[in-house]
């Protein structure tokens, strides 16, 4: 009876003990992936980013855990490494490119509640009308990913209309405008007529930057952020939604200055 | 200029390879420029410490490197997304027949652009100043007090503000009718300063097509026998329908193209070494895909938008004497200050670029970027003069005596690059009746000179 007694106890300690170290290598093993995922994100992997966020949902790993502790984590490192100018734009912008990937596989499986923890807000961003320049614009773009946005790139030459329309259809927080040339500023101040005209401008922060894009310019316009650099873009927006003032404000955020 | 050639250019932009913008710019150039970069062993050669460039064996090594990158690239076609591409054999033939010199202006303001090699002594030609934009008003007496200093060559800027008090809106009949009306402001004022044959490249109030239509080759406009049709392109090495317009206009009116770009250190070229590269290979392509008579592909720094900190010195000048040293073509640079004026940081700015792209065998400049091209007004004639004389007056220095000087002028700055100060506007440092400097802003300009002839520029004082 005794030895009965003992056996059990010893079995339902190797159990307990076994449920232990099985506990131990799924969290080693789900580490493993996050890494991998954050590794994937850092070297610009695309490929490599959907199949890892695919690993992540058959192996258990929470979507949300996966974006904020594994994607999110890349992104926090690469941008350190391009504010040291260890890489430059284009690993920034194959990194945003392996960071949609993640997005678009893991976004889906986690619940309505949650998914205004993915991130941030979405922004709207584009070179402003009769201007076809877009490195500015694409490292604002790709400071706003890293920085934890979801970015709707709409490319250059962009119609005030169509700024408008694509806030309206994906629900953004932000519209951001970037111009080279003096002769497309008129059309960020477009964007804001246009904003009133059909009553939404309270429903859009309006955020500007770019060559002759001054803090003067954002005041007389009624926007509601300037940056001077791509990461003061970032910051704006940062703030703009994270703090309680809804659009439009009445003095123009300016960062850079 | 060759209606066939444009045709074949043409032809290229509609037949060439496939790629997308995003994958050119993250994927192509990135990674074409650390294979090259890589082949000829010119990895991590940028030295800040030294930021003017004396290596001769360096830049030989960067000229071969551009050029291949040139030819195993070419320029990607926004409009279409297909690759221009020449051959190797097609370049050369390009460099060879490019001009080694070239006539602007007329009469007594006729000036010729030659081809320069480092430390040349023949003096270079400068051209004021970019196109900072500048209310309607100022326009003229502006440009007249700028145009008064006879070291300055050519005119390019500034930009009108408006057009008949309307804000040019890009893409709009306003461009069109800007380009016009800045041809005739622009001369008006060289013939109030006595100077009615002075050349322009233009039309730099609009960039875009629409403004060389209406201002370039049409009757009061600028005159294509004696002045350049500017294209600009975006980076790196595209081309587009804007650009290729104004061949095929330049070509119809009988004009002659001066063609350029801008290379971003940290932008899709990389490390200062990439930007270095992507330029020598960017000016020769000017030449090919655009039929450019004198060309321009300066880097700049895209961490404070400017090129007279350390790193951009130097891509810069490993650049210019890449090419001035290995071909005769034309080319030209712009040193972005980023100070405003009326402060000493501009001339600082001013004396450590300019002296570099002369001792570079740079043959034409334009500027300066007063404030960096942010603010309206935010120019004045005097920081214009000060650019001619540092730029003409280094031609045949040494490039070593070049660097030692830039190594004590570069900390009086160079901490101050993102964010400089604004200065002051045109109206505020000038006098507008006299057109002559406020006390203050020619009291700064005399004490900087000194400094800086102390330290061996050799300039005139006054």
């Amino acid at each position: 009876m005794r030895l009965y007694f003992f056996c059990i106890a010893r079995a339902k300690n190797l159990c307990w003990r076994g449920a232990k170290t099985k506990s131990k290598v799924m969290t080693m093993a789900k580490r493993r992936i996050l890494d991998r995922l954050t590794m994937a994100i850092i070297g610009g992997d695309e490929i490599s980013a959907k199949e890892t966020s695919e690993e992540c949902i058959a192996a258990g790993v929470d979507p949300l855990e996966a974006i904020k502790r594994g994607a999110a984590g890349g992104m926090k490192v690469v941008g350190e490494k391009f504010r040291n100018f260890e890489i430059f734009l284009p690993e920034v912008m194959l990194a945003a490119d392996a960071m949609k990937a993640c997005m678009a596989v893991l976004v889906p499986k986690i619940s309505e509640e949650r998914k205004s923890e993915t991130s941030l807000g979405k922004v709207v961003i584009g070179t402003a009308a009769g201007d076809i320049h877009d490195i500015g614009k694409n490292l604002v773009a790709t400071m706003l990913s890293v920085a934890g946005f979801e970015v709707y790139d709409l490319g250059t030459g962009v119609s005030p209309k169509r700024f408008v329309e694509t806030a309206e259809e994906v629900k953004a927080a932000v519209i951001a405008l970037s111009s080279l040339l003096t002769t497309s500023l008129a059309y960020m101040e477009d964007v804001i007529k246009l904003l009133k005209d059909t009553n939404l401008r309270n429903k859009y922060y309006v955020v500007v930057g770019g060559g002759p894009v001054t803090p003067e310019w954002a005041e007389k316009i009624g926007a509601d952020g300037y940056g001077r650099y791509a990461e003061d873009g970032a910051e704006i927006c940062k703030k703009l939604v994270t703090e309680d003032m809804p659009p439009p404000l009445p003095k123009c955020i300016v960062e850079g200055v | 200029m060759s209606v066939e050639t444009i045709l074949n250019i043409l032809d290229r932009a509609h037949t060439g390879p496939f790629c997308t913008v995003h994958d050119w710019d993250a994927k192509i150039i990135p990674s074409k420029v650390k294979e090259k970069l890589k082949e000829h062993g010119v990895e991590k050669t940028c030295t800040p410490q030294d930021p003017i460039n004396a290596d001769d064996g360096l830049v030989d090594e960067y000229f071969k490197a551009g050029f291949e990158l040139a030819v195993d690239v070419g320029m990607l076609c926004l409009d279409t997304e297909r690759v221009v591409k020449v051959t190797d054999t097609e370049l050369k033939e390009v460099i060879r027949n490019a001009p080694s010199e070239l006539p602007m202006g007329e009469g007594r303001d006729k000036i010729r652009i030659t081809h320069r090699r480092p430390e040349d002594r023949h003096p270079p030609i400068q051209t004021c100043p970019l196109g900072i934009v500048v209310s309607e008003d100022l326009f003229i007496p502006l440009v007249q007090a700028i145009a008064q200093y006879r070291i300055i060559d050519l005119l390019e800027g500034p930009s009108l503000e408006t057009v008949y008090g309307r804000p040019i809106r890009s893409g709009t009949p306003y461009e069109t009718l800007a380009g016009r009306v800045q041809a005739s402001m622009h001369k008006e004022a060289v013939w109030r300063a006595g100077r009615p044959g002075m050349g322009f490249d233009e039309v730099i109030t609009s960039p875009t097509v629409f403004g060389q239509f209406g201002g370039y080759g049409v009757p009061g406009g600028f005159d294509p026998k004696r002045h350049a049709a500017l294209i600009l392109s975006p980076s790196e090495l595209k081309t587009s329908y804007t650009s290729l317009h104004k061949v095929v206009h330049a070509i119809n009116c009988g004009g002659f193209i001066f063609s350029g770009t801008f290379v971003l250190i940290g932008g899709y070229a990389g490390p200062p070494e990439g930007a270095a590269l992507v330029s020598v290979a960017s000016n020769m392509l000017q030449f090919a895909v655009h039929q450019a008579s004198y060309a321009s592909s300066p880097i700049m720094d895209m961490r404070y938008m400017g090129n007279c900190g350390r790193e951009a010195q130097w891509a810069n000048s490993v650049a210019y004497q890449a090419l001035s040293r290995n071909t005769h073509l034309l080319t030209g640079a712009v040193t972005n200050q980023v100070a405003g004026p009326c402060t000493s940081m501009i001339l600082y700015e001013s004396t450590v670029g300019m002296m570099n792209l002369s001792v570079s065998g740079v043959s034409i400049s334009v500027g300066p970027r007063s404030a960096g091209g942010k603010y309206t007004n935010y120019i004045s004639p005097l920081e214009c003069k000060y650019v001619a004389e540092v730029f003409k007056g280094c031609a045949g220095m040494k490039r070593s005596d070049a660097n030692e000087i830039a190594k004590a002028i570069i900390p009086k700055y160079g901490d101050k690059l993102r964010y400089p100060p604004k200065g002051k506007s045109f109206r505020e440092c000038f006098d507008l009746e006299t057109l002559k400097p406020t006390k203050e802003w020619r009291d700064i300009y005399l004490k900087v000179k000194k400094e800086v002839m102390d330290l061996g520029v050799p300039l005139e004082y006054p």
